[in-house]
C-alpha cells in the first residue's frame, strides 16, 4: 500500500502537473516554516522551499518508495538550509566555540533578517527569547530541533531525514534543550 | 534503584520529555525527583522550557497567511522548467552511465569490422618462413613428401595437405587439414574455424609479433 504521497510523485512523474502542485500545496508551508527557522531570513526561506521543490521535480524518477516522501522532501530542504548557514561562515571557524559559553559560536554573531512574519510582532518576551536563542543554535543542533518541535517528528524520523543514527539525534535534542533551558532560565 | 545519581536522572527528564522513559524507570526518576529538590527544580524547568518550544515552534502559531501560500504555490510551479522532457528510460540510463556507454559502443564497433574482416576474407593466404618447396594447387597448399619445411606454416582459406616434415607450428584458419601417415610436425597443429577463435588468434598473433 504506498503513501497519497508516493501516488502523487508517481502521477507527477509521468507528467500530470496537477499531481504536482497538490504536492507542492501538501509541503510548501511547512517546508517554509521550517526553512524560515533555520535561516531566520524571509527570502531565504522562500529561495529554499523553492529550489526544494525544483530538485523533487527534477528527481522525482529517483525518489525512492521505500522511503517515507516526507522524509525525502525535509532531507533535500534541510540539506539545503544546512548548505546557506554554512555558506555564511565567514573566515574564522564558526564552529570554534567562543570562550565559555557553551553551545555559543560564531553562528550566534550573524545579524539576521529583521523583518519576520507579522504575527511575531505580537510574540512575548518569552517566545522572543526562544527564538533568539534558536537562532543561535549551531546548524546541526537547529535542524534537530526544528525538526522535534515545528514538524513533531519522532527521533527515528529526524535520524532518517538527517541520515543520523538516533542515538545522536537523541543527544542533539538533550543538548539543545538544556541549551534553551539555560537561556530561559530566569524567565521560568 | 532507591539512589538514583543527579547525572542519571537528568538523562532520565530528558527521555521522558522525549516520551522514550520506560515505566520502571519513570518510577525510579519520580523517587528521585521527590527525594532531591535540585532536580525536582530542574525538571521544572525542563518541562516549562519543553512546553514554551513547543508552543514557539508551533506552526500554527505563526499562520501563514493563505493569500501569502497561494501566491508562493504559483511562483514554485512557475519556476519549474516548462516541459518535462519525456525520455525513455533507456536513454536516461545511457545518460547516466556514459562510460559503459563508450564501451559498449567501442565494443560493437570493433566486433562488427571484426566480423566484416572475417567474412570478407577469402583468399587463400599462406604464410611462413620457408615457402619455396610447397606446391599450391587451386586451394590446396601441399607439403610434398621428403619435402623439409623449416619454420611455421599458416595456411588461410584453403586445404593444407602435409605428407612432407615441417619444423614448426601449422595453423589452418577456415580450411582443413590433411595429414599423412609419412608427415611429421614437430610444432603445434591448430585448426581454427570460429569467429572467436580466429579474433583469439589474431589477438595473440598480433602480440607476438610485437614481442619479437
Amino acid at each position: 500500500m504506498k503513501s497519497m504521497e508516493a501516488r502523487l510523485a508517481r502521477m507527477a512523474l509521468k507528467g500530470d502537473q496537477h499531481a504536482f502542485a497538490e504536492i507542492v500545496g501538501l509541503y510548501q508551508d511547512k517546508l517554509y516554516y521550517m526553512s524560515y527557522r533555520m535561516l531566520y531570513n524571509r527570502q531565504e526561506a522562500e529561495d529554499v522551499v523553492q529550489e526544494t521543490f525544483l530538485r523533487v521535480y527534477k528527481n522525482l524518477d529517483r525518489y525512492d518508495d521505500t522511503m517515507k516522501f516526507s522524509t525525502w522532501i525535509y532531507r533535500i530542504a534541510t540539506n539545503l538550509c544546512i548548505d546557506r548557514l554554512r555558506k555564511r561562515k565567514p573566515s574564522f571557524s564558526l564552529d570554534a566555540e567562543t570562550g565559555d559559553h557553551d553551545g555559543i559560536d560564531g553562528y550566534s554573531m550573524i545579524p539576521s533578517d529583521d523583518r519576520t512574519p507579522e504575527s511575531e510582532l505580537m510574540l512575548s518576551d518569552t517566545q522572543r527569547i526562544i527564538h533568539n536563542a534558536i537562532e543561535t543554535l549551531p546548524a546541526k543542533y537547529k535542524s534537530v530541533m526544528v525538526l522535534r518541535y515545528l514538524q513533531d517528528m519522532s527521533l527515528q524520523e529526524i535520524g532518517d531525514v538527517l541520515e543520523l543514527p538516533v542515538t545522536t539525534v537523541k543527544t542533539r535534542v538533550h543538548r539543545g534543550r538544556e541549551f534553551l533551558r539555560k537561556k530561559l532560565e530566569h524567565k521560568l | 534503584m532507591a539512589a538514583m545519581n543527579c547525572n542519571v536522572a537528568i538523562v532520565s527528564m530528558h527521555d521522558y520529555l522525549d516520551g522514550e522513559l520506560i515505566r520502571e524507570d519513570v518510577a525510579s526518576l519520580k523517587a528521585h525527583l521527590i527525594a532531591c529538590p535540585e532536580c525536582r527544580a530542574r525538571f521544572d524547568q525542563l518541562e516549562r522550557t519543553e512546553a514554551l518550544i513547543h508552543n514557539a515552534l508551533d506552526m500554527r502559531s505563526g499562520v501563514v497567511e493563505t493569500s501569502e501560500s497561494a501566491v508562493r504555490t504559483q511562483r514554485i510551479l512557475s519556476g519549474l522548467p516548462v516541459r518535462r522532457r519525456k525520455t525513455m528510460g533507456w536513454t536516461r540510463w545511457l545518460r547516466n552511465h556514459p562510460a559503459i556507454t563508450v564501451a559498449a559502443v567501442f565494443a560493437i564497433v570493433m566486433f562488427s569490422s571484426f566480423i566484416a574482416m572475417w567474412e570478407q576474407d577469402d583468399q587463400l593466404t599462406v604464410r611462413g618462413n620457408d615457402l619455396t618447396q610447397l606446391v599450391i594447387d587451386g586451394d590446396t597448399v601441399t607439403v610434398p613428401q621428403g619435402v623439409h619445411v623449416k619454420g611455421d606454416l599458416t595456411v588461410e582459406n584453403g586445404k593444407a595437405n602435409v605428407l612432407g616434415d615441417v619444423e614448426g607450428n601449422v595453423t589452418v584458419i577456415e580450411g582443413s587439414l590433411y595429414q599423412a601417415s609419412t608427415a611429421h610436425i614437430s610444432g603445434q597443429v591448430k585448426t581454427i574455424d570460429q569467429a572467436l577463435d580466429w579474433f583469439w588468434y589474431k589477438v595473440t598473433h598480433s602480440f607476438s609479433s610485437l614481442a619479437y
